[in-house]
């Protein structure tokens, strides 16, 4: 090909490379002046990086996954509601032995055999043990909760070993003016213990300076029993209060929402007193008798607009404070067997969870990197296309100027 | 070509995978880069600020080059066109600017293409457009083929050929009329 393009221009060939065209010595020395104090880096291809960053991304969503499967699969999955029972667990006589078991924390609070209750530390027959003889045992043991479903005779220092040896898991903030609401369900064994359960809870709460608001008692002989208890103690005792009463049984649930009401008493105390100056100021106004007969309507006007209001105001004021002075505690008894609908066998080892979790992960992720992909590709498909677009007009450009 | 004194560690000690260090790459194109930088500028002063230009972006992108895409001239020559297309850009707002009869005028007084052309020559390569020029440098001066010089410019080997084949007719005929 080259012979051929140069075919009929020897001599011109031959003329344009007999001269000499170097570039400067001081071309030269600026361009090999370019390295110096430069660190050279390493060279990485586009193919390099992408084998090195495509191993890593994987094992990084691997790691990912199996730790999230590790963490996931530490606790038994036939436990509904884990956390809670996991936090108060310890009040239960021998779930407390059996939360040492670590992962097998919540089958412990599902109240290994109350009547093998030496074997507790193991917490192994919880799941075959009859929630009824779980909660015998709570009668039976000396210490924690089971102290709520005792006789009502017992002395108050032992409600104070059951809130001593309950764990601290509810915060209501006391330095400010809070509204509490609190929600419990508490399952009991038995219809006798229900009722032990509900009377128990009215005590309570009257031994911390609050009262049941209203009472609800449900039972059967052959059904389910169930009690509702709305009740009302100083926001001071709420969290006390709480404790004590999930450790009337086993806890199923547990919620406690608290509302700040400081702000909203500041503002009332604040409109109280800005009423109160401009009632008094009304009043100076219409004494003074400098008011002409308009004038005069029109304040007292405003005088009575402003007296509504502060009565209002006060009576809100009122109503907040009373509401941040007691938290409301709805309570749920039932003597409904939750375990029977809860317990599974022990189908899966931990293994076997882990990767099933860890797989679950993997799916998840595959899942959100598909969803990026579907998201990403018009953007990127579009960034393709004005890119080109660019190019394009950026060779026109260029043909035009090299042609000029 | 000029040998390479003082060359700095950075430039002299190879890169990891390649079989040529960057100092050896310059000191082999950096004469062939400023010739196809004056070619197709028409301007040695531009075309020194554009070679070291275009070898600091080299050295730039160095690790990123790639030996079996191209040998070093092609790719240094890529980066020279990019370079030369912004400069002929911004010449191009220049000159609706100002006027620069006077300074083409004063160029053409001395060689601009080569030391030891005729008057002729030089007067003719100067007439030729710079794409023109541009394709005799490649092929003729720095003696690429058809495809690095293709590649360089952008086009097709055809096209390529095409316009070497018509700046060579050109440039015969321009010298022609210059000696006429």
């Amino acid at each position: 090909m080259s012979a051929g393009d140069f075919e009929g221009h020897e001599s011109l060939i031959a003329q344009l490379r007999a001269g000499t065209l170097d570039a400067p010595d001081h071309v030269h020395r600026r361009v090999l002046a370019l390295g110096q104090g430069k660190r050279a880096r390493v060279p990485m291809s586009r193919r390099r990086k992408l084998f090195i960053l495509v191993p890593v991304a994987a094992t990084l969503a691997v790691t990912a996954a199996v730790i999230h499967g590790a963490f996931s699969s530490g606790a038994n999955p036939n436990a509904s509601a884990a956390a809670v029972e996991f936090r108060h667990g310890r009040n239960q006589p021998v779930a407390g032995a059996a939360g040492a078991t670590g992962a097998r924390g919540p089958t412990g609070a599902q109240g290994p055999t109350g009547t093998a209750g030496p074997s507790g530390p193991n917490g192994g027959t919880g799941a075959t043990g009859p929630t009824g003889t779980v909660y015998d045992a709570n009668q039976q043991s000396p210490a924690g909760a089971q102290g709520a479903l005792e006789p009502l005779h017992r002395s108050a220092d032992t409600a104070k070993r059951t809130l001593s040896s309950t764990p601290e898991s509810l915060l209501i903030p006391t330095h400010r003016l809070v509204h509490a609401v609190a929600s419990l369900e508490v399952a009991v064994p038995s219809h006798g213990a229900l009722t032990r359960a509900t009377n128990k809870a009215t005590e309570i709460v009257t031994q911390l300076g609050g009262y049941a608001q209203t009472s609800q008692y449900d039972a059967s002989r052959s059904g389910p029993g169930n009690a509702f208890l709305d009740l009302r103690v100083p926001i001071g005792k709420a969290e006390s209060a709480i404790r004590m009463l999930g450790g009337l049984g086993r806890l199923l649930f547990q919620s406690v929402t608290t509302k700040d009401l400081q702000q909203t008493a500041t503002q009332q105390t604040t409109l109280v007193g800005q009423l109160q100056r401009a009632i008094t100021i009304y009043e100076q106004a219409l004494q003074s008798g400098t008011l002409s007969g308009s004038q005069r309507v029109e304040v007292q006007i405003r005088l009575a607009e402003a007296q509504h209001q502060l009565t209002a105001t006060r009576k809100a004021h009122g109503r907040t404070l009373a509401s941040g002075r007691t938290a409301e505690i709805q309570l749920r008894l039932t003597s409904r067997n939750h375990h029977a609908v809860v317990a599974t066998p022990h189908a899966r080892g931990r293994l076997s969870r882990l990767l099933h979790n860890a797989a679950g992960f993997l799916g998840l992720e595959a899942v959100i990197v598909l969803y990026a992909l579907i998201v990403a590709i018009p953007i990127v498909l579009l960034i393709a296309i004005v890119w080109w677009l660019m190019r394009e007009r950026r060779r026109r450009e260029e043909k035009l100027l090299a042609s000029a | 070509m000029k040998p390479v004194n003082a060359m700095p560690a950075a430039l002299a000690a190879p890169r990891p995978g390649r079989a040529q260090p960057f100092a050896d790459v310059v000191a082999e194109n950096l004469d062939a880069v400023y010739r196809y930088l004056v070619y197709l500028t028409g301007d040695r002063v531009a075309a020194e600020d554009l070679a070291s230009e275009t070898f600091e972006k080299a050295y730039r992108g160095w690790r990123r080059f790639d030996p079996q895409r191209g040998a070093p001239r092609t790719w240094l020559c890529r980066i020279a066109h990019s370079v030369a297309v912004d400069w002929f850009r911004a010449e191009a707002r220049r000159q609706r600017r100002e006027d620069n009869y006077m300074r083409d005028a004063a160029m053409l007084e001395e060689s601009v293409f080569g030391d030891g052309f005729s008057p002729e020559l030089d007067q003719a390569l100067h007439r030729l457009t710079p794409a023109e020029r541009e394709v005799v440098a490649l092929r003729v001066l720095l003696e690429l083929d058809g495809p690095s010089a293709a590649r360089v410019l952008g086009i097709s080997q055809t096209a390529c050929s095409s316009r070497l084949s018509r700046a060579l007719q050109r440039l015969e005929e321009e010298v022609g009329d210059v000696r006429r």
